[in-house]
């Protein structure tokens, strides 16, 4: 899955994804326990979403409801919302040592600077290069800049329309719509903040006259 | 999924919960072009209808199970064991080793963002690579090796063609001196299909920080990245090529 990769838009400095993931009988000794650690060391870097898609994302349940249906099938994932975050997060899963597979999505610039300071060597990357075909098909920019922050497009183009709408005519406020679009996300990397920050430009960039 | 059109009131909610504009008013009732619908769900998992009229059919057909496995990612694919589309390309690469120091992984994302897509554009894209020499991932680690008659070629099952997905990612691996091949198949074939795709590309992490890599896109006019998904080589045992 490249669910996180190809995030566009405004903010992306605000968005990074953590994944974990682990291999069948490679690193998967012991592996509730060990990401139980993990998921210890995530919420204290301050990550606002996260989740097992097959159980849902924290915006829906409490974490301990989540942690409580952890199997050695499940994968997790979330979101940080800053270069700090996830050198913390970097850091802290250095010294524990886990063994799990960790990856995180972001702007190049911020993740390898993040990892310099954690003292982690990047050891492969698949790079966002870019969209090909029918261009003209696609949301607006301002529209993909949240859509995409589900991969898998559980947030349809018309929905975020639509509320972006009700944004600038003051039918709903940024910070509720925002979370409503997270909780349409099952695996828990939808970045709420960076939603309600893009939601709230809406208002900003709305004349008087125009709403 | 369907509608119930004896309780539906016309109201169109639902209208902008579909992904693919596959519901349509009809008078006083939505309905869904089955078709069109990729089974993603989502009118459905959003409770979105006040009188409960969205409802999921029985999925008996080979084409309708494969698309809601490849658009729903609550749904595990039976090949992979992985839920949604289902690869783990970079995700686990520090310990699988799956993309070594001499190959470029090639991750396309047909439909995405965000439009969908149907298999025979997968088709098209899928034979383009073949013929620049990528060689695919094996139904284990991919969802649409499963269904290729023929993985070496990139073709497609005959009678799926016609089958609409959210997205679905063809992977595969290139050698790194045949990269340009790969980047020019992809500009001659973007313009024959009906749909967008979202490209990546995975390297193992050399000496030579990507420096080929960077220079060959920017002889093809593409603009270098500037986000990527890094894995960070804590997994063990790590691979190291």
């Amino acid at each position: 899955m490249t669910h996180s990769l190809h995030r566009c838009g405004r903010l992306q400095e605000q968005d990074y994804v953590w994944l974990l993931y682990h291999v069948k009988d490679v690193n998967d000794d012991n592996l509730t326990e060990r990401m139980r650690q993990a998921l210890a060391i995530a919420e204290d870097a301050g990550s606002i979403n996260w989740g097992d898609v097959k159980s849902g994302p924290i915006v829906i349940h409490s974490a301990e409801e989540v942690k409580a249906k952890l199997t050695e099938k499940s994968r997790l994932r979330g979101v940080f919302t800053s270069e700090a975050q996830i050198t913390q997060f970097l850091t802290k899963m250095k010294a524990a040592d886990l063994g799990l597979c960790v990856i995180v999505t972001g702007p190049l610039q911020n993740v390898y600077a993040a990892c310099r300071t954690a003292g982690v060597t990047p050891h492969t990357i698949n790079y966002s290069i870019g969209v090909f075909g029918k261009k003209d098909a696609i949301a607006d920019e301002e529209t993909l800049a949240i859509t995409t922050m589900c991969g898998h497009h559980m947030i349809p183009d018309r929905y975020v329309e639509r509320v972006r709408s009700k944004v600038r005519r003051g039918k709903t406020r940024p910070q509720k719509a925002a979370l409503k679009m997270a909780k349409m996300c099952p695996c828990g990397i939808f970045n709420q903040q960076r939603a309600e920050a893009l939601l709230a430009s809406e208002i900003e960039n709305t004349s008087p006259e125009a709403s | 999924m369907k509608i119930d059109e004896d309780k539906c009131t016309g109201c169109g909610i639902c209208l902008d919960y579909c992904n693919v504009d596959a519901i349509t008013l009809l008078g006083e009732v939505a309905r869904i072009d089955s078709d069109i619908c990729v089974e993603c769900w989502v009118c459905y998992r959003n409770q979105v209808c006040p009188f409960d009229c969205i409802e999921p059919e029985p999925l008996e057909a080979y084409g309708d199970v494969f698309k809601h496995v490849l658009s729903d990612p609550t749904i595990t694919s039976k090949g992979t064991g992985i839920p949604g589309r289902g690869t783990e390309e970079a995700k686990t690469n520090d310990v699988t080793g799956r993309f070594a120091k001499d190959v470029y992984g090639i991750c396309i994302d047909m439909g995405r963002p965000g439009v969908g897509a149907y298999l025979r554009d997968v088709e098209k894209v899928a034979m383009a690579l073949a013929s620049a020499g990528v060689r695919f991932a094996s139904p284990k680690e991919t969802p649409l090796a499963g269904v290729m008659s023929d993985i070496r070629s990139g073709k497609i099952r005959d009678d799926i063609l016609d089958v609409h997905v959210m997205s679905v990612i063809i992977e595969g691996t290139i050698k790194r001196d045949r990269l340009g091949s790969v980047l020019e198949a992809i500009k001659r074939v973007e313009n024959q299909i009906d749909t967008v795709f979202s490209l990546g590309i995975v390297s193992m992490i050399s000496d030579d920080d990507d420096r080929p890599l960077m220079e060959t896109l920017a002889r093809h006019d593409i603009p270098l990245p500037s986000r990527g998904k890094v894995n960070v080589g804590l997994g063990k045992p790590l691979f190291y090529g």
